[in-house]
Order: C-alpha cells, then sequence, then structure tokens
C-alpha cells in the first residue's frame, strides 16, 4: 500500500472523467429524458383538453377520437423514450466498467509481481470486480437523473406558468427549497446508506466470525449457544440501526410531504378559483382545462427529485469504490520498473544470459535493499543466493527476472531472454492439467506434456487419472496436494525452452521425502544445459550449487 | 461454482424453506403490507379526489357564471384532499421504518436459521470452505434472499390488492370501466410478475456464478503474476479474464434490457389503461350514467397505479439471482453431518466409557473426500492404550487432520471401525464426547470477543479465579493482568490483536479448562518462542498424566520443541502408516 490516501476530491474528479468519454451516450439519455417529459406533457395537456371538449362544450365523442389517437401515440413515444434512456445509461455503464477495468488490470501488470507484492490479493480482487460493478447505479441512472432533475421541474414550471401564474408560483416557492431539498435527501441517503452499511458490515462480521470458528465451537460443544448468539446479535444491530433510520428517513418524508401538500394546494386553489371565491390575479380566468392541467403538472413537478433521490444511494457507492480505486491507481508503476529506456538497454556479451552491473534496488520506504551487485550468469550455471530473511534474496530474483529495474547501475539481457519461474506458491488456474501446463509453452503438444509432468514426478498420478491431461483442476487447484501443485509448477519449468530458471524457495512447504525428489529432479534441470538461480538457505539446495551468492542484511553481496 | 452437483427442485422448491421461515413473522408481514397498502391508497386517492373536485368545481363555476343557482358542498373533498395528503406522508414514512424493522428481523432470522446449519457441517467441507470468498458470497446470498420479502413478495402482492380494489371500486359507478380497468391491469400485472421472470430466470441465476468466476480469475492474475509474467503468458490469461467479463456484460445488458422493456410496458399498460377507462366513463357520462367529476375521477386514479407498478419489472427479472441465492444455501444442508443431529438427541449409550483416560482404536479405516483423485487415509489401523502417548508424525496432506477430524467426529469413515474407551465412536452421546475429548488444533480459532468469553467456550460456568489458573498455566497471566481491559479484552477479529504464539497458548489454557480424558494436539508448540516452551513442556507433561494423548506432528528432531513424554511414534504417508518406532 502507499499509504498516501487520496481525498474525496480526487476520486470524484478521476469519476467524472471516466464519465466524461461517456458524455454522448449519457447526453443522449439526458436527451431522451425531455422527450419523456415532454410527451408526457402533452399527453396530460391533451387529456385536460378531452375532458373540457366533453364535460363543457359537450361534443359527442366521436369528435374526441383524434385527442384519443393523439394520446395514444405520445404515450407510445413516451414509452419509447423512456426505454431509450435506460438503454443508454446501461451502455454507458457497461462501457465505463469495461474501460476502467481494463485500466486497473493494465496498472497492475505494469506494477507486477513485485509491485504487488504488499497487497492482499483478495482484497484487490474485490477491487477488480464488486468495486468497479458499484460505480454501475451511478453512471447508467443517477447521472443522467441529476441533469433531468433541473430541466423536467423547469419546462414543468413553465408550463404551469403558462396557465396560470399563480399556481405556478405555489410550485416557485419551493423551488428555493429543491436544492435545500437535495441536500437534505443527499444527507439523508448518505447518512443511511452510511448507517446502514455500517450496521449490516458489523453485523456481517460477527456472522463470519463465528462461522469461521464453527468447527471449535463443535469441538466445544457450543453451536447451540453460538446459533443464539448470532440470532442475539442481529437482532441487537437491529434494534440500533432503527434509532439512526428514523431520522434518516424524517429527509425523504419531508421531500414526501412537500409533493403531497404541493398537489392538494394546487387542487383547493384551482377549485376555489374555478367557483368564483378567488377575485384577484389570473384566477378568474381559470377554466376547467387550465384548472385540470394544473393540477395534473403538480406531481410531475417533484417526480424528477423522488426518482433522484431513490439514485441518492448509488452516488455515495460509486464514490465509495472510486476513492479505493484511485489509491490503487496512483502507486507509480515506474519507480519500480524503471524507465522503458533502461529496460531495453544494450545486450549483455554473447554466451552470458544476464548481466548485472553495480545494480541497486531501492524502495521509498526501505531504502536500498540490494546491491550494489556486479553479476554474470551464464547457461549450466547452478547460482544458490542466501541471505537473512529480508535480505534481499527474492528482490535480486525479481530484479533478474525484470519485475523491478536496478535504481542505479545496469541490467542487460541476452536477445530475447525467456525466463522460467517457480516459488512455494504455485499458480494452479481453473481449467484442465494441460491448460495449467500451456502457460509455460502454448505450443506444446501433449507428449511433451506428458514428460515434462513425468520429469517432474507426475508420471504416477497422470496414469491414475482416467482423464489424462484434460483432467480438471477444482478451483484453486482444489484435488492436489501442496507436493503435487509444486511438481505441476516443476512440470512447466520442465516444459518451457527457458535458459535462466528462477527458484525462490521452491521446496519450504513441502515435507522432506518430497523436498528431497524435488532437488533431484531439479538436479536433472541443470544437467540440460539450463542456468539456475536458486534462492534458498535449504542445506540440499545450495549443495545442488556450483556457485554460492550470499548476500548480508542489507542486501550487499558478501565476498 | 463450488457446488457443482446440485439437483434443481424448481423454483418454489428452492423457495420453499425461506417462505416458511418468513411465514413465521406472516402478522408483522401483513403489518407492512397494510402500511404499502395505505401509501398507496393515499396517492391514488389524493389524485383521483383533486380531479374530482376541480372538475366539480369547475363544472359548478359554469352554472354560477350563468346565473343558475348551484351549490357545492367543499369542505368535505378539501378536506379530504388535505387527510390524503397527510397519511400519504406518514404511511410512507412509517412504512419504511417498520419494513425496514421487519427487513432486519428476518435477517436475523436468516442468519440464525443459516448458522445452525454450518454448525452441523463435516470438517472437510468446512476447511474447504474457510476461503473468504466463500464466507463473502454466503452473506452474500443471506442479504439477496433477505430482499425476498420487501422487493419480491410484498410490491406485488400490494399492486395486486390495489388493482382488485381499484377495478372494484370503479365499478360501483361503471361497472364495465371496472371490469375494463381490472382485467387490463391483471394481464399487466401478470406479465410484469410472471413473464418478466420468466425471461430473466435463466441469465439472471447465472450472474453471480458468472461473477465469481471473473473474481477467480482476478485473483489467478495477480497471485500467479511471477509465473504468468516470467513465462509471457500474462495476455493470454487477461483475455481469459477479457471473455469472463465479456459474457457478464452481454448477460447484463439482456437483463438491462428486458428491465427497461418492462419499464416501458409500465408506461405503456397504465396509460392505456386510463385511456380505455376516460373512453369508457365518457360513453357513460353521455348516456347519462355518470357525473362529470366522476368521469375526470377515473384515468386519474388509474395514472396513480403507476407507482405501485413502478418496481416491478426490476425486481422480478431479477428473481433468478434471488434463487440462485436460495439454491447455494439450500445446498449447504447437503453437506450436513449425517449423525451430527440424532447424536444431540442420543441419551446415554448402553455401557457409556468408564472414567478416567479413554483408549482409541482403529481398525482398518478408510477415507475418501468426494472428488479427491485419492483416499485420504486407506486401511488405516492404529490403537492407543489409556494414558498412553503417541506421536503421529507425517507430512502436510499426509493424513494426520484426517485422523484427527475422525477421532473427533468431525468426519464421518467410509469404511472400517472406531473406538474409544471401547464403544463405538458413533454411539458416543454428543454432549459426552465433547467434554472428555479435546483438541488443540493446528489452526487457533478464536471468536471475535473477549478473554474471558474465549476461554469460557470450554467451561461457561468457569469462575473468574479459574480463568485466571489457566492463563497462569500457559504464562499469559502476566500479560493479561497488564491488559487495561483485563480479562475483558477483545482479541480482534480472528484474534488478530494477538500474535499467533499468544493464540496458541490461549487455545492451551482453554485446553485446561476443559479437563478432558483423551487430547489431541497438532504441533502444540508451533510459533512459541523457546524461553516459553521450556517452561511449559514440564507443565503439559504433568497435566497429561492420567490422559490418553495423541500429538500430530510434521517431523521429530528429538529436540526441545517435541511434544512431551512419547510413549510411540507412527509415521503416516500418503494415507498410510510407516510404522511404529
Amino acid at each position: 500500500m502507499s499509504g498516501r490516501r487520496s481525498g474525496a476530491g480526487e476520486a470524484s474528479r478521476w469519476l467524472l472523467a471516466h464519465v466524461a468519454v461517456e458524455r454522448r451516450r449519457l447526453g443522449l439519455a439526458v436527451a431522451a429524458g425531455v422527450l419523456t417529459t415532454l410527451a408526457t406533457l402533452g399527453q396530460l395537456a391533451l387529456l385536460a383538453r378531452f375532458i373540457s371538449v366533453l364535460l363543457v362544450e359537450q361534443a359527442p365523442l366521436g369528435r374526441l377520437a383524434p385527442l384519443v389517437l393523439g394520446m395514444l401515440a405520445l404515450l407510445v413515444v413516451r414509452s419509447l423514450a423512456q426505454f431509450a434512456q435506460e438503454r443508454l445509461g446501461l451502455a454507458a455503464s457497461l462501457a465505463l466498467r469495461r474501460r476502467v477495468r481494463g485500466e486497473l488490470l493494465d496498472h497492475l501488470a505494469r506494477l507486477g509481481p513485485a509491485g504487488l507484492a504488499g497487497h492482499h490479493s483478495g482484497s484487490l480482487a474485490s477491487q477488480l470486480v464488486e468495486q468497479v460493478e458499484a460505480l454501475d447505479g451511478y453512471v447508467a441512472r443517477y447521472r443522467p437523473q441529476r441533469v433531468l432533475a433541473v430541466i423536467q421541474p423547469l419546462l414543468v414550471l413553465a408550463m404551469a406558468a403558462w396557465l396560470d401564474w399563480l399556481a405556478a408560483l405555489f410550485l416557485l416557492l419551493s423551488a428555493p427549497l429543491i436544492p435545500l431539498f437535495m441536500a437534505l435527501v443527499g444527507m439523508g441517503a448518505e447518512r443511511l446508506n452510511r448507517e446502514q452499511f455500517e450496521a449490516v458490515s458489523r453485523l456481517s462480521g460477527h456472522f463470519i466470525d463465528r462461522v469461521r470458528a464453527v468447527s471449535t465451537l463443535q469441538l466445544f460443544g457450543r453451536t447451540r449457544e453460538a446459533t443464539a448468539d448470532v440470532h442475539a446479535a442481529a437482532d441487537d444491530y437491529r434494534r440500533r440501526s432503527l434509532r439512526t433510520l428514523r431520522v434518516a428517513f424524517l429527509s425523504s418524508a419531508v421531500l414526501e410531504f412537500f409533493a403531497s401538500v404541493a398537489i392538494a394546494v394546487v387542487a383547493i386553489y384551482v377549485g376555489f378559483g374555478l367557483l368564483g371565491y378567488i377575485t384577484f390575479g389570473p384566477s378568474p380566468a381559470l377554466t376547467l382545462f387550465s384548472g385540470l392541467l394544473v393540477l395534473l403538472l403538480a406531481p410531475e413537478f417533484f417526480q424528477p427529485l423522488r426518482v433522484l433521490s431513490q439514485h441518492y444511494h448509488d452516488r455515495a457507492a460509486a464514490l465509495g469504490a472510486a476513492d479505493g480505486l484511485v489509491v490503487l491507481l496512483a502507486e507509480n508503476a515506474e519507480d519500480l520498473r524503471g524507465s522503458g529506456a533502461e529496460r531495453a538497454g544494450p545486450a549483455c556479451a554473447a554466451g552470458e544470459l544476464v548481466r548485472l552491473e553495480a545494480a541497486t534496488v531501492s524502495y521509498p520506504e526501505r531504502g536500498r535493499v540490494l546491491g550494489p551487485l556486479d553479476l554474470a550468469l551464464m547457461p549450466g550455471e547452478v547460482v544458490a543466493v542466501t541471505a537473512p530473511s529480508g535480505g534481499g534474496k527474492s528482490t535480486l530474483l525479481q530484479l533478474l527476472a525484470g519485475f523491478l529495474g536496478p535504481g542505479q547501475g545496469r541490467r542487460r539481457t541476452a536477445p530475447g531472454l525467456r525466463v522460467a519461474w517457480m516459488d512455494q506458491r504455485p499458480l494452479l488456474v481453473q481449467g484442465s492439467l494441460a491448460d495449467n501446463l500451456h502457460l509455460a509453452a502454448p505450443e506444446a503438444d501433449r507428449d511433451a506434456m506428458t514428460r515434462a509432468l513425468e520429469r517432474a514426478g507426475l508420471g504416477t498420478l497422470l496414469s491414475r487419472l482416467p482423464r489424462g491431461l484434460d483432467t480438471p483442476l477444482g478451483e484453486r487447484g482444489g484435488g492436489l496436494s501442496g507436493g503435487q501443485a509444486q511438481r505441476l509448477a516443476l512440470a512447466r519449468v520442465f516444459l518451457s525452452p527457458a535458459p535462466l530458471v528462477l527458484l525462490d524457495e521452491p521446496t519450504a512447504s513441502l515435507d522432506a521425502e518430497t523436498e528431497a525428489d524435488i532437488i533431484d529432479r531439479l538436479g536433472g534441470l541443470a544437467r540440460e544445459g539450463r542456468c539456475l538461480v536458486i534462492a534458498t538457505h535449504h542445506p540440499a539446495l545450495m549443495a545442488l550449487a556450483n556457485r554460492r551468492l550470499r548476500l548480508d542484511p542489507r542486501g550487499e553481496p558478501l565476498p | 461454482m463450488n457446488d457443482p452437483v446440485q439437483r434443481s427442485r424448481g423454483l418454489w422448491g428452492e423457495l420453499a424453506p425461506w417462505l416458511s421461515l418468513l411465514a413465521r413473522r406472516r402478522g408483522r408481514l401483513a403489518g407492512g403490507v397494510g402500511l404499502m397498502a395505505l401509501t398507496l391508497v393515499s396517492a391514488i386517492g389524493l389524485l383521483a379526489l383533486s380531479g374530482w373536485f376541480i372538475t366539480a368545481t369547475g363544472l359548478t363555476g359554469i352554472l354560477l357564471a350563468a346565473g343558475v343557482s348551484a351549490r357545492l358542498g367543499i369542505y368535505l373533498p378539501g378536506g379530504g384532499i388535505r387527510a390524503f395528503a397527510v397519511t400519504r406522508t406518514v404511511a410512507r414514512y412509517l412504512e419504511r421504518l417498520y419494513n425496514h424493522d421487519t427487513v432486519l428481523r428476518l435477517l436475523a432470522d436468516l442468519r440464525g436459521r443459516l448458522f445452525g446449519v454450518i454448525a452441523g457441517l463435516d470438517a472437510h467441507t468446512l476447511r474447504a470452505r474457510r476461503a473468504s470468498d466463500w464466507l463473502n458470497r454466503l452473506t452474500a446470498d443471506i442479504d439477496t434472499l433477505d430482499s425476498l420479502f420487501l422487493r419480491l413478495l410484498a410490491p406485488a402482492g400490494v399492486a395486486l390488492l390495489a388493482i382488485i380494489g381499484l377495478a372494484g371500486f370503479l365499478a360501483l359507478w361503471a361497472p364495465v370501466a371496472g371490469l375494463a380497468v381490472g382485467g387490463l391491469l391483471l394481464a399487466g400485472w401478470g406479465w410484469l410478475v410472471v413473464g418478466q421472470a420468466c425471461l430473466g430466470m435463466a441469465v439472471s441465476r447465472r450472474q453471480v456464478g458468472l461473477r465469481e468466476a471473473l473474481r477467480g480469475r482476478v485473483v489467478e492474475q495477480l497471485q500467479g503474476m511471477a509465473e504468468l509474467e516470467a513465462y509471457g503468458a500474462l495476455e493470454h490469461h487477461r483475455r481469459g479474464i477479457e471473455a469472463l467479463e465479456a459474457e457478464l456484460y452481454r448477460d447484463q445488458r439482456r437483463l438491462g434490457t428486458w428491465v427497461a422493456l418492462g419499464n416501458a410496458a409500465v408506461t405503456l399498460l397504465v396509460g392505456a389503461t386510463a385511456l380505455t377507462a376516460l373512453w369508457l366513463a365518457a360513453s357513460a357520462w353521455q348516456a347519462g350514467l355518470l357525473s362529470g367529476p366522476l368521469v375526470v375521477m377515473m384515468p386519474l386514479a388509474v395514472l396513480a397505479m403507476n407507482e405501485a407498478l413502478v418496481g416491478l419489472p426490476a425486481a422480478f427479472t431479477w428473481l433468478g439471482a434471488t434463487r440462485g441465492a436460495a439454491q447455494r444455501l439450500n445446498g449447504l444442508r447437503e453437506g450436513v453431518r449425517q449423525d451430527a443431529p440424532a447424536a444431540q438427541d442420543r441419551a446415554a449409550a448402553p455401557g457409556a466409557a468408564a472414567p478416567g483416560a479413554l483408549a482409541v482404536r482403529l481398525e482398518n479405516v478408510s477415507l475418501h473426500y468426494p472428488q479427491a483423485p485419492m483416499a485420504a487415509l486407506d486401511g488405516l489401523s492404529l490403537r492407543l492404550a489409556a494414558g498412553e502417548r503417541l506421536a503421529l508424525a507425517g507430512a502436510s496432506g499426509a493424513g494426520k487432520s484426517s485422523v484427527a477430524g475422525l477421532l473427533l467426529r468431525q468426519l464421518a469413515p467410509g469404511r472400517g471401525e472406531i473406538l474409544l474407551g471401547g464403544i463405538a465412536l458413533a454411539d458416543w452421546p454428543e454432549a459426552s464426547l465433547r467434554r472428555r475429548v479435546a483438541a488443540l488444533t493446528q489452526h487457533i480459532d478464536l471468536l471475535d470477543d473477549s478473554l474471558a468469553a474465549n476461554l469460557r467456550l470450554a467451561r461457561p460456568e468457569a469462575e473468574e479465579d479459574a480463568l485466571w489458573a489457566a492463563l497462569a498455566w500457559v504464562e499469559l497471566a502476566d500479560w493479561a493482568r497488564a491488559l487495561p481491559g483485563g480479562l475483558a479484552t477483545r482479541v480482534g477479529e480472528g484474534g488478530r490483536r494477538l500474535s499467533g504464539g499468544q493464540a496458541r497458548r490461549l487455545a492451551l489454557a482453554r485446553l485446561h479448562l476443559l479437563d478432558p480424558d483423551l487430547v489431541l494436539l497438532d504441533e502444540p508448540f508451533a510459533g512459541l518462542d523457546a524461553a516459553t516452551v521450556a517452561k511449559l513442556r514440564p507443565r503439559l507433561d504433568a497435566w497429561l498424566k492420567g490422559r490418553s494423548t495423541l500429538f500430530l506432528v510434521h517431523q521429530l528432531d528429538g529436540g526441545n520443541f517435541d511434544p512431551p513424554g512419547i510413549d510411540y511414534r507412527l509415521t503416516l504417508v500418503e494415507g498410510r502408516l510407516g510404522g511404529y518406532t
């Protein structure tokens, strides 16, 4: 973790920059929203006209048919526009999420294995999947609605004012209150969201805690008590969160209240005006048509705000997610890898695989962890690297592999150098045995794969599997023991044509027998002329080496 | 994706256990539905009555202007309008509060019920599911099911009631209009609920699975980045991620489109029904069957129905997600230990084991985990006489924890016989088994609770003095006394605020409180420093006298970290015995 925490401002700037890319789709979504309102206004006007013609002019139904057809046409327009608005928002959201995930994956690839070392892969994965998905509602719904919540009431107001300025004034009187509503609703929704989220995550935490310990609870015969405890905790959180909900729901009740009261006030004003009880202003000019239409407009005036308040929690969720993503994206990959120019430095002398010249590696927080170091690696060499823990062994391997760039000095490689890698936590991808082997050599055929498995000591297992190379490995390599997984990683090394093999504590988590066997097989790798660099403190592995490199706690080579 | 073999039981079969859980709170659910209905009635009433009132005043005004004497009671409708405006707000507020209360109560029920299920799972299932992904998905599934009432059942039910109520109300004045409105809206309701659900079922059901798969691929990319980058396979693997993402988004696009279509259908349905009501009311008016204000009231009442229908398409298009969550949670029950519930109820078996140290016998025991390529234990036989100490050595995966799981009855053997104190393990009453057999497991589980609560897991009735004595026995008393909170100090999530060594010693203290007759100790001194081991080793040695002990160790090297007083050693290799020494 970089430790730096970006402000909320940075997160929302980053989010807005991504939203700006989608401005065409979102602009069209807003246009569709405006069209919806125009169709609605037209529809309501025709409805009021219908009633007025029917009841006041007492026209026959035949004369009213065109009005009905007009309303039907506008209804269709309105539904289509509504559909278009939703689809456009969705398309924008999908494109944006895909782009953000791509940006994150690119960034993580640039950071590389060295840059990811300080991260927990589970929480990174949740950022890449769940947090990116959390941007959905904000882009698809909140952004367009935020604009529409201003435009749509204004359109309604304009029409109301044209009909009766006093009634429009009632609506307008609440207009200066709209920003206040929004703030109220926003604060309420945000607070509600936060409180709810906290309560739920506390509750989930308690539940997960008990589930994790369930085996121990079984051993002590306490599962019944724990079940009661889980229920009691949930009930306790319920009582506590209700206290905050009581207040939080008030803000949306205020909006609801104004919307209801506005309808009531307009209805009573129009009614009294039509009866002729109000003699000032535009009231005497009210007709059944204009009065009815003003009434129908009143709920439409508040509807966009109500919709916005429903989407407000999308905004809070997106900003929360963006906060974490911005911090992750702020980590600088260039610091670690060195600039591109250095990476493409001059090739080393013929016959050599890699040459380090006074190379050092430093981290901003920890200072220099390796070097200055001179090292040349030739084919067929086996180099054991030893150091006290934290003494730069892994850093050296990462430098040789190119996961890190030298801070000072130079790293030169043979042109087109390929590297094989094995550490104590082998990668198992979901798929078949063959898929797992293909990683190392996409062009390898089945014979080569079988041979590699045999050389890694998995021949017996393979012969016992009815589906052979096509046997699927379960999630995270389920079904393979730790030793078998490590042998699979070794088979990948055998299969790969890479002349330089980097091994980071390759046998650390194995039992003695498997360890001895794997060390034996690594010797076979050296005999076929590959160069092995092994970071280890294990005597048997060191015995395999024909060269030893000892590093002191500061990462400097010892004679 | 974790449970590949799941039989489908149909939508109702899958939701039935959860619906029956909801039914236990039917009084509250009815109250919540009632408040929702009141809110809706107020909204419909407000608009309909306002329309009626304006039309009535408009028509009366025309008569007055023409010099005809006409009267209109304005106080009753005026009061009604104000009353509806207030009840709409108040009912909505109360409804939200009340229903959130209900939802949180349901959440407590759900979690309690599920925890009961999880408590019956066997050790293998639990170990495989310790991963935090699984736990996260579990809680997400609970939250999804939690919305069954508030997002699905209640709105659909209220909408149905409202349609019937509105149709009946309109039919009082214009039976044809009432019938037409009822018919149209009911047909629409059927589409919005059943149609949208069928449309989205398969696709929304696989959303969680796809998201999990995507997550799995991303974790691979991150954890295996060194290998992927070294072998130049990053791009290839990334394409796999992108393919999954494309699949996920193709489905989301479909679902989103169907929801949008459903929402557009609501607009069309309500609009078209209002027009029908208007036309029929107008005909009735011309036939002299209906007053003018009622003509206006009818379409307006229908228009207000929008509020009842607007949430249905999104909720029901995604019904498959709820179904998937229910299905996964139902799947949990299939892993429940067959013997567990029975064991709880079993009365003291005939010939309960004699008090004192327990002898152990395993006869030709085999254990094969589902979907594992090889047996975890293969025809294992071993004996431990009462009061003796046996050390079982072996690499990880050799079968040590399977032996422990069997003896602790957290696993059931596929074949063979296990005797404890001369009595078949399966016949032991649960309570006395848990009192007389104890284990220090490799992975220490501590609750996110106080030191005292963690110790009292072993003996809930233990006095403070006993707790302090147990802490003193593992050299933690001085440390605990120095803590400001003392025994009330919380240990943090999974015991995170303790060091690994402290956690292990706390677990040992827990065993000490229990006073068992058979003890299983998995690497008792792992993670402890030499000075502490030097103090604890003789104490453990003394405490183990008079109890049977099984040590599980990685390897023995004859040093100070070896467990004390071993009578026999045995080595396990891939589920078989290497031999006594």
